[in-house]
């Protein structure tokens, strides 16, 4: 079952469109996920820096107010001397008028409020019942040394206090703001220091105050000191005892006291803190709070901030794995549709392989290439069934290469009919047809396959089409199905190895005691149909037309070892034939004189020539009486007793007759004794030419079949010249 | 019944009969404790509680005072709770101080006696800010340098005079606040203390210029213990008995640094001093590389007659001191 599965096209393409849509899938996932995770961490970390920004503005308006009315009571005691009921009021006033501050102290110089008193520091403060006051000159509280008093004289201006205990005061955590007075002259010239006014803010308000600001985080916030020391913290402990630093230098993290030097500097920042014991991963957001150069830092735990990164990170996941599901099927579905014809294709080329070309693709109906594989498919068993046709059709006339040739060639597929001009020899043996009446029956076949093995060889090797052998007549033809250029050359140069071969048949029969052969070609160049010609059950390709006919009509008026040609065939190759003569004939159907050419030979690229012996004819003294008899049919049709012979040599006789005799005729001469018996020999041959001479005719005729009788009596006569 | 059972037996039989040992033997130290009647002693440290007194806490805590047959009272130190007046006063048997102070009051006609030199080495400096363009000491010229009265100022005056340093002193108090407020360039600090504070406040050692009067030629050994020299006549065993318990306690708190700052800070936290345990733990490391310099334990708790006299010279330049009281009558610690 894996197995299958495995070899299977769905599969492997299920794979393929999967695993490729899962890394495609993969890629952009990931690249979304990282891209709108950062899009969104930048948002996070933009509200988480917006919100500690906001907490530390917020609390610097309350720094500022604070400052402000410090800074006004300061600006009221220098402009105006006042008593010290006053002073008191105005103390007393500013502490109550301004909720965020603890208490508020006038604290002189030694002797600057009154000569007799060295300290002297009112101070009203919100104690645990309502408004206190306190002089703060005291052995257990020498002001004058005091951070708040100290610090602003010596830095002559006001300042923020780092924030304490303020022990003997206002006993509590606080920071105070300090703004130092002065002694104006009358243009309000700065002159000599009088004291410092102090507005304290209790840390513990402060605490409430940032605790009060809403920040949607289950994080939290603290505030640390210009040193670094927790102002307000949520762990108690933390408030005034340690300082990021000391936090840094427990931890041993030197990253802790990197941020924490960040945020002394009044920097604002937003970074990963990493784990925190409560909180677990974490941001911290941090801001300065400029008007006592404080920072205020806010813990954003990763899971809030990430919370919509985790949400689109698993809401796009879901619709990976949803698109994957789906892909899955349509792939499947996809790869089915392309397997399933695949498959059946396959079981076909199986068929095909066992011999059975009758294939039925026509179920697969798609367009696409499988349709186009398909169709293919079904045109290649056509074609091979063409090919088989093919094949039973010429494989008995062509050699395998002209076979193989033609199925190669486009054209050669091309089987019906079709007008071509091709060259068409027709050969017939001289006098056979008669000759074999007096034959044997298997020395006819013997000598019949001698003749046509030679001739079916020499035509297969100028590529001519055999069209038909009846008896000792071959039609052949050049040109057609395979197309040759040079088919007239071909064909001429065929008739004439065809004669040339007779020559060789002629010695061979000799030896075997069989009589001498002559045959007559003729060589005809003329548009006919070609195709397929017969029915179903028996098919050939052939040719039709009166061409062939034409062909057959000039064959005719050959005689033995002639190659003649037509007059188209004649002017196709003019310039590289060897005429030996012209004939002017008479045909029937055919209006005035044709012309038809003795070809002796052909030059150029065939180059055959015959070899043609001039015949001497020997002049007889002692004539040689004959019967002549027409031959119309190839049947003996009459008799002629009152003729002789005055010249004649092996192939031709002058043949002298007491009555007229047409050209062209074809006759038997019965060769008789002195005492007009018939003796053996005898002669057959064609009328060539006649003359009338006197009350005779002097008709010329040349042999085609000479019977080795007779053949014996010339080779005698020769051979007694 | 086997040997195994037999003693399966036995065992618990005889842990009991340990454990009823045990119970009685200490029923009889402790009784014996009372019978011997602990003497009753109390010591005010100059300072508010920190690892600065270590020792102390860590003697009182691990009960080697009472070991040593004394009940000790650890009082609560504090800038306005001035040691030698509860000395005088009889409200502390002992008391921690520094040296030159201890010289002075011995001078003025205090008869008061060194029992024992804890610290060796002085811890006081002065801090600079590099960013002032102070690294030499004749960058201090015309710088303003904060400095803490008394004692503190013996030091860094002998030191700007050494120098030729015109600097403008600004007197302050216990916080490094102007300093980090850039109210000045340089002020002193305890090494153990306020040097430590500016580091955690975001300032980085290599942002600071530190010059230690201890090599500067200015070694003023710091705290010693002190009482009436009537106390230490009348009962010289005891005394030396709270030299050698504390010398003890201090060994203790060395060798057990998160335990002695566990001490320290269940102190300080007492006293709300507002700090915190790296604080501490700087301040008892460092308090080691003070009372023990070069891990030197033979002259541990022992004032060198050549300390003595340095810092007489300095106390009679400065004319704090009309004569340098005798070594021997002033130190009667341990040889």
């Amino acid at each position: 079952m894996t197995l299958r599965l495995r070899s299977s096209i769905a599969f492997k393409m299920m794979i393929l469109v999967l695993g490729g849509t899962s890394v495609v899938f993969g890629v952009i996932l990931l690249y979304s996920y990282y891209s709108s995770r950062s899009f969104l961490l930048e948002e996070s970390e933009n509200n988480a820096r917006n919100l500690t920004q906001y907490v530390a503005r917020r609390i610097e308006q309350e720094f500022r107010s604070v400052a402000k009315a410090t800074e006004s009571l300061a600006s009221f005691l220098e402009t105006a001397k006042c008593d010290e009921e006053t002073l008191l009021t105005l103390l007393r006033r500013t502490v109550l008028r301004n909720k965020e501050i603890y208490g508020s102290a006038v604290a002189f110089q030694p002797y600057a409020f009154d000569k007799g008193t060295r300290a002297f520091a009112p101070y009203y403060f919100r104690g645990k019942e309502g408004l206190k006051f306190e002089q703060l000159g005291s052995d257990a509280y020498d002001y004058f040394t005091k951070d708040w008093y100290h610090i602003p004289v010596v830095l002559k201006g006001p300042v923020w206090i780092e924030p304490y205990f303020d022990e003997g005061g206002g006993d509590i955590m606080m920071t105070t703001f300090s703004f130092p007075f002065y002694e104006r002259d009358a243009d309000g010239k700065k002159g000599e220091l009088r004291g410092i006014v102090t507005a304290d803010v209790s840390l513990e308000w402060l605490a409430r105050l940032v605790s009060s600001i809403r920040i949607e985080t289950s994080g939290f916030c603290f505030i640390i000191s210009e040193t670094g020391s927790f102002v307000t913290h949520p762990q108690p402990k933390m408030i005034m005892r340690e300082s990021i630093f000391s936090l840094a230098e427990e931890l041993k993290d030197p990253r802790v006291r990197h941020l924490g030097r960040s945020m002394i500097r009044q920097n604002s920042g937003f970074v990963d803190i990493g784990s925190l014991p409560s909180v677990g991963e974490a941001f911290l957001a941090y801001a300065p709070i400029s008007a006592v150069r404080w920072s205020v830092g806010a813990i954003f735990p990763k899971s809030e901030l990430l919370a919509d990164v985790t949400a689109l990170h698993q809401q796009t996941v879901l619709m990976a794995l949803t698109g994957m599901g789906l892909l899955f099927l349509v792939s499947l579905l996809v790869a089915k549709s392309f397997s399933r014809p695949l498959r059946r294709i396959a079981q076909a080329t199986v068929q095909v392989a066992g011999g059975n070309l009758d294939i039925n693709l026509s179920d697969i109906r798609s367009r696409d290439e499988v349709g186009q594989l398909a169709q293919a498919f079904t045109r290649m068993t056509e074609g091979l069934k063409e090919r088989d046709f093919i094949r039973d059709t010429f494989g008995r006339y062509l050699t395998k290469e002209v076979v193989n040739r033609l199925l190669e060639s486009s054209d050669g597929l091309r089987l019906g009919g079709e007008k071509r001009e091709i060259s068409m020899i027709m050969s017939d043996l001289r006098g056979f047809t008669a000759l074999t009446a007096t034959m044997h029956p298997e020395q006819v076949i013997a000598f019949l396959n001698r003749y046509l093995g030679r001739m079916v060889d020499v035509l297969v090797d100028y590529r001519g089409i055999i069209d038909e052998i009846i008896g000792d007549g071959i039609l052949a033809f050049f040109g057609a199905p395979e197309t040759l250029e040079d088919h007239p050359a071909r064909a001429v140069a065929c008739a004439l190895k065809m004669q040339i071969e007779m020559d060789e048949i002629n010695a061979l029969n000799e030896q075997d005691g069989l009589p001498r052969l002559e045959m007559g070609v003729a060589v005809n160049t003329g548009a006919v149909v070609v195709g397929n010609i017969g029915s179903e059950k028996r098919t050939k390709y052939g040719a039709v037309g009166s061409e062939v006919n034409m062909t057959g009509r000039i064959q005719s008026f050959t005689v033995g070892g002639q190659v003649l040609i037509s007059e188209p065939t004649y002017n196709k190759l003019a310039d590289i034939l060897d005429i030996s003569d012209v004939l002017q004939v008479q045909m029937k159907g055919v209006p005035g004189a044709v012309k038809l050419y003795d070809v002796a030979g052909i030059r150029g690229q065939y180059d055959v020539h015959l070899k043609r012996q001039e015949e001497k004819r020997i002049l007889l003294s002692h004539k040689i009486n004959v019967a002549v008899h027409r031959v119309d049919e190839k049947t003996v049709a009459l008799t002629e007793a009152s003729a002789w012979i005055d010249e004649i040599s092996a192939s031709s006789a002058q043949v002298v007759l007491a009555y007229e005799i047409n050209q062209w005729q074809d006759v038997k001469l019965l060769l008789l004794d002195d005492q007009s018996r018939p003796s053996a020999g005898e002669i057959y041959g064609k009328v060539v030419s006649v003359t009338q001479v006197g009350s005779h005719y002097v008709a010329n005729v040349r042999f085609t079949s000479v019977s080795p009788e007779a053949y014996q009596m010339i080779h005698r006569l020769e051979q007694a010249t | 019944m086997t040997r195994h059972s037999l003693l399966a037996l036995v065992d618990p039989m005889r842990r009991i009969g340990t454990a009823l040992f045990l119970f009685a033997l200490l029923q009889a130290l402790s009784f014996g404790a009372w019978a011997q009647d602990l003497k009753k002693a109390s010591l005010m440290p100059q300072w508010v509680p920190q690892a600065q007194f270590a020792g102390y806490m860590v003697a009182v805590e691990k009960g080697f005072y009472r070991e040593a047959g004394l009940d000790v009272e650890l009082l609560r130190g504090g800038p306005e709770k001035p040691p030698f007046n509860y000395l005088e006063t009889g409200k502390a048997t002992f008391c921690t101080d520094w040296l030159s102070n201890a010289i002075q009051k011995r001078a003025a006609g205090l008869r008061v006696v060194n029992v024992g030199q804890i610290i060796q080495r002085s811890a006081l400096m002065l801090v600079a800010k590099k960013k002032s363009g102070i690294v030499r000491p004749e960058d201090l010229n015309g710088k303003k340098v904060g400095v803490w009265a008394g004692q503190f100022y013996l030091q860094p005056a002998s030191f700007f005079r050494k120098f030729g340093l015109k600097v403008n002193v600004i007197p302050c108090y216990s916080s490094m606040g102007l300093l980090l407020k850039s109210g000045v360039d340089a002020n002193t600090a305890m090494w153990y203390n306020e040097y430590h504070t500016l580091l955690n406040s975001g300032l980085d050692p290599d942002e600071l210029t530190c010059f230690f009067f201890a090599d500067l030629g200015l070694n003023f050994p710091e705290d010693g213990i002190y009482c009436m020299q009537e106390t230490l006549e009348s009962d010289p065993a005891m005394c030396a008995a709270f030299l050698n318990a504390s010398l003890k306690g201090w060994l203790y708190a060395f060798e057990h640094k998160d335990e002695a700052v566990q001490i320290v800070m269940k102190h300080a936290d007492a006293a709300n001093t507002g700090t915190n345990k790296v604080h501490q733990r700087w301040m008892l490391d460092r308090m080691q590389d003070l009372i023990l310099p070069g891990d030197n334990r033979a002259e541990m708790g022992k004032l060198k007659q050549g300390d003595y006299i340095s810092v007489g010279e300095v106390l009679l330049t400065q004319k704090l001191i009309g004569s340098l009281p005798p070594f021997d009558q002033f130190y009667r610690g341990p040889k």
